[in-house]
């Protein structure tokens, strides 16, 4: 869990499987993450020269119809190679779409967030205590290893996941659970503490390895053996498991593939004719990832049709969304930008107190930052507003109704209602800080001037910056001096600290008392635990919100748990509301719990919510499949060529 | 001291030369700190772990729990016998990933070198033939054109050009193609050109000014004299001393280049070569990898040399072995 957070705020660099995996919400195909639940499935479906923010679901695969013709090659353009195939190991999000065309994971989930089972069905029928894990039958891997059973998931998990001696990239993730093989296809997991979300952890998420395989390699606890075996790299037990056929993988070149004619989700059709399309599936004759690392040229393969898919980067999505050579399809994400406050003793560097720590303080940073503007001018339109820790799309979402839309001019908090509430936080201080007209002055009667970090790699960050500048100068009346930092440096030396407390150390804040039971760098103690160097405010790092499983939340609000780099501790009580949440028994009972946890936070704004991101995916205008989900790709095997 | 003896020693010395720099290689990579062994010291206190317990058993793992020299002579024994280890960037043996990374650059780097080599040394020598001349002019901008152009920015402009308007050569490079194929030639046509325009300028200038100091020589003055052809005077009594100090600048520029350029090259046309390899592997710190594409630039930089040294004695016998 805690590297999955620290992790989470490096994020591009490196993520681990289970961040990935959270981040993209898809089990399995292709690396292209989208919205969720947002779809209106009101699109036109001829999206040719127009794009939607969120929901374009006009190009979506029918699962009941007819088996479509099977033609072409699929060809995914990506930005960079990848270090591995071997599934165990693997934790880059590159590589999981590469191993995906080959090799599928036990479930994924459809645009409407339900779990829909590829390899198995993950289920409970005690509140989220015990749950079976049902195997499908007919899975084979290639020869020698027969068929995929309970006895390889069992072994798998419990001797490499569960093992001290590999460090899988699942490695962790199952401490707590007790498995047991029930029958030849079925599994019984039962969790430490029941959890009602449990598939949406990824936990439960593995992919198929054959049990004799890996026995050699478990025996001599050899974790170079298994990570440099060459049939687990070049995934050669893939059996029926998977669309395609891995034939080659050019390191810095990129995979190529070809249609697995024995491909086990054919089943489905048979058994149900809503899935009908898995018929023949999959209809790629073949397929490829190429690898280009040059933007340009990446984007000069769409445009010249040699690519079915890249991602743009957003100064080239309006060309192409008025192109009618390819299909734009916008796909939101739940990673946010925000900007980060130093809470810490080591944060607020203008003269003595730290008015990050006043609610209303934050509230009028919040507040004074016009977003509409911001998505239009820095972003082009391709973000989102931020108001709390969950994206729109979310289940959890508690409705704009519920809460406070700060920095919306029209709807919200903005401008002079930022100065009241300055004003409100100044009197809850008294270091001496007050407004002369529109200038904030610090004791000494100076204006207060305060630090903010960019990542030096980013324009659109810097472009950020001034305009936080502007805004805060103009509202607030302070001046903010912006630096550009290099994203090692930043995390090195001001989002994570050296000196970290003793375990067991605890202090009270706001009649709270916080318990530091395992001190991390990302959260060293209590706030006098600090990072080597003094800042203000950071906009280097983003964070994933989990809007399949909000409960990993509780890493960054809880106060006391291994991520709180800029040492916020909730005045409400967070704490009880994850419990409150880790023992609900039903999806209604969390919701509640979850709508006041995320008003708590739009009140709180721990960090200070600006705007979520939004994927631009250009697409081959005949191909039919993406959709601007947070789901799009589940069904990947589906996919084919408009004939 | 003969010929035979002269190119012995030279080897030798190349020999040393490699031992120097694979032992400071060696120094420099046993003093800097393991990213790995921090990363798991990190990751167990993130985990509640024991950093020091986890620092131990990964020195254990790799072997850094010995003394330096069992470690350096492990090393010496693993560099001179091939066995370079594991890139964990790419997952596949050094060696492999080092051949693989030629395999792909030598396509477009051997065309590059004949052509560089070919046609640098001829023009320079016609353009000091022809100097002042229209034809002198041409031949200067396009030198100055192609040394001041940066690789990288032309060659996104060329495929543009070429690849997106015109629709001539792919944007895609293809591992798949064969070879010696006209697909593989098309696709290689943008990133030979490049290179060529990018290292010829050096080359042509060097030879067009060498060789305006031997036209008027005394020996070109007896050539004429005795009735030569033109053709025959410059291809050999011009161009054979003009090719004894180009050879330095060859040598030198093409291993520069090799480097910097095939990189920008490579990734704007996404040819999976050495530059690339190279590259990735510093950015993603996989030591073996970088181990690797270190010792085999310092091999190529020495075997260079060494070719150096003897074309020098070949080019021009008044150069005694005794004096070098």
């Amino acid at each position: 869990m805690s590297r999955r957070i620290d992790r989470a705020a490096l994020r591009g660099n490196y993520l681990s499987r289970r961040q990935w995996l959270g981040m993209l919400g898809v089990g399995t195909t292709v690396a292209i993450a989208g919205c969720s639940g947002g779809g209106d499935g009101g699109d036109d479906g001829e999206s040719s020269g127009e794009a939607e923010l969120g929901g374009d679901r006009g190009n979506e695969v029918d699962l009941g119809q007819e088996p479509p013709e099977v033609s072409g090659q699929y060809d995914d353009v990506q930005g960079s190679g990848f270090d591995t195939l071997n599934p165990i190991f693997n934790t880059e999000s590159g590589a999981g779409a590469a191993i995906g065309y080959a090799l599928d994971q036990g479930y994924t989930f459809d645009p409407d967030n339900d779990l829909f089972p590829l390899l198995y069905d993950v289920r409970t029928a005690d509140n989220g205590k015990t749950w079976t894990i049902d195997i499908r039958e007919g899975l084979q891997f290639s020869d020698p290893y027969g068929e995929f059973t309970a006895d390889d998931f069992v072994f798998y998990v419990q001797e490499v996941h569960q093992a001290e001696w590999a460090p899988s990239a699942n490695s962790g993730e199952w401490s707590g659970v007790t498995l047991s093989r029930v029958g030849e296809y079925e599994v019984e997991a039962t969790l430490e503490n029941a959890n009602i979300l449990w598939p949406e952890t990824f936990t439960p998420l593995e992919y198929p390895i054959p049990r004799d395989l890996i026995e050699p390699y478990v025996e001599a606890e050899d974790v170079e053996g298994m990570q440099q075996d060459e049939e687990l790299i070049e995934l050669q037990f893939a059996g029926n498991l998977g669309a395609y056929t891995l034939d080659e993988w050019v390191r810095d070149g990129g995979t190529s593939y070809s249609r697995n004619d024995e491909y086990y989700l054919r089943q489905l059709a048979e058994a149900n004719e809503e899935f009908r399309i898995f018929g023949s599936a999959p209809y790629f004759e073949a397929a490829e990832i190429e690898i280009i690392e040059e933007e340009s040229s990446r984007i000069a393969a769409l445009e010249t049709g040699e690519a079915d898919h890249v991602s743009l980067p957003p100064d080239r999505g309006d060309q192409f969304i008025d192109d009618d050579g390819t299909r734009v399809v916008l796909a939101d994400t739940p990673f946010n930008n925000i900007l980060s406050v130093n809470m810490r003793d080591n944060g607020w560097t203008a003269g003595p107190g730290n008015l990050f720590r006043i609610t209303e303080f934050r509230q009028a940073l919040a507040a004074s930052i016009n977003k509409p503007e911001l998505i239009e001018g820095v972003y082009r339109g391709f973000h989102n507003p931020h108001y709390t820790w969950q994206p729109a799309f979310s289940e959890w979402f508690p409705g704009t109704d519920e809460l406070t839309l700060w920095g919306n001019p029209d709807e919200g908090v903005y401008g002079a209602e930022a100065r009241d509430l300055a004003e409100q936080a100044l009197e809850q201080t008294d270091e001496g800080y007050s407004y002369d007209g529109d200038v904030l002055l610090g004791p000494n009667g100076d204006q207060v001037e305060l630090q903010l970090y960019y990542n030096a790699a980013s324009p659109t960050q810097e472009l950020a910056a001034g305009f936080y500048a502007e805004e805060f100068e103009k509202h607030l009346g302070f001046a903010l001096s912006t630096n550009a930092i290099d994203g090692t440096r930043f995390s090195e030396q001001y989002w994570s600290a050296e000196d970290v407390a003793d375990p067991g150390v605890t202090a009270e804040y706001e009649g709270t008392e916080f318990v530091w039971e395992t001190p991390t760098p990302n959260n060293p103690g209590p706030r006098e635990f600090t990072s080597n160097e003094p800042w203000d405010f950071g906009t280097v790092f983003a964070l994933n919100t989990y809007p399949l499983n909000p409960l990993s939340n509780e890493v960054f609000f809880d106060g006391q748990d291994v991520y709180n780099p800029v040492g916020y501790y909730p005045e409400f009580d967070a704490a009880g509301l994850f419990q409150q949440a880790r023992e609900a028994e039903e999806r209604a009972e969390l919701q509640s719990i979850f709508e006041e946890l995320f008003v708590n936070l739009n009140e709180e704004q721990p960090y200070i919510m600006l705007t979520f991101g939004v994927d631009i995916e250009g697409y081959n205008p005949d191909l039919v499949g993406p959709i601007g989900d947070f789901a799009n790709g589940w069904n990947f095997p589906t996919w084919h060529f408009d004939a | 001291m003969g010929l035979a003896r002269y190119i012995g020693a030279r080897v030798i010395w190349a020999g040393v030369v490699s031992l120097i720099i694979v032992t400071i290689t060696f120094l420099l990579l046993a003093l800097a700190p393991n990213p790995s062994i921090s990363e798991a010291a990190t990751q167990a206190a993130l985990q509640g772990g024991d950093p020091t317990e986890a620092v131990e058993r990964q020195q254990e793992l790799r072997g850094l729990d010995q003394p330096l020299h069992v470690r350096y002579l492990d090393f010496l024994e693993g560099v001179y016998t091939l066995n370079w280890g594991w890139s964990e960037q790419r997952s596949q043996p050094v060696i492999e990933a080092l051949g693989e990374g030629i395999y792909y650059t030598a396509q477009y780097s051997i065309p590059w070198t004949v052509l560089t080599l070919s046609i640098g040394p001829l023009v320079g020598v016609y353009s000091a033939a022809n100097m002042y001349s229209w034809r002198d002019h041409l031949a200067t901008g396009f030198a100055f054109f192609g040394w001041a152009i940066p690789n990288f920015f032309f060659g996104i402009i060329l495929l543009y050009i070429f690849g997106v308007w015109l629709q001539w050569v792919p944007i895609q490079y293809s591992t798949d193609v064969a070879v010696f194929s006209v697909a593989n030639a098309k696709q290689l046509l943008l990133p030979v050109f490049v290179l060529v325009t990018g290292s010829i300028g050096a080359v042509m200038r060097v030879s067009r000014n060498e060789s305006a100091e031997f036209q008027n020589a005394t020996f070109m003055k007896t050539a004429r004299a005795k009735g030569v052809s033109p053709t025959r005077a410059y291809a050999y009594h011009v161009m054979r001393p003009t090719m004894v100090p180009l050879s330095t600048t060859i040598v030198s520029q093409l291993l520069v280049i090799f480097l910097g350029s095939s990189l920008l090259v490579e990734l704007v046309f996404g040819i999976p070569g050495l530059g690339r390899l190279t590259f990735d592997a510093l950015l993603a710190q996989d030591t073996n990898l970088v181990l690797g594409s270190t010792l085999l630039f310092t091999f190529i930089a020495v075997v260079g040399n060494l070719i150096e040294d003897i074309v020098f004695t070949l080019l021009d016998p008044r150069i005694s072995y005794d004096d070098r």
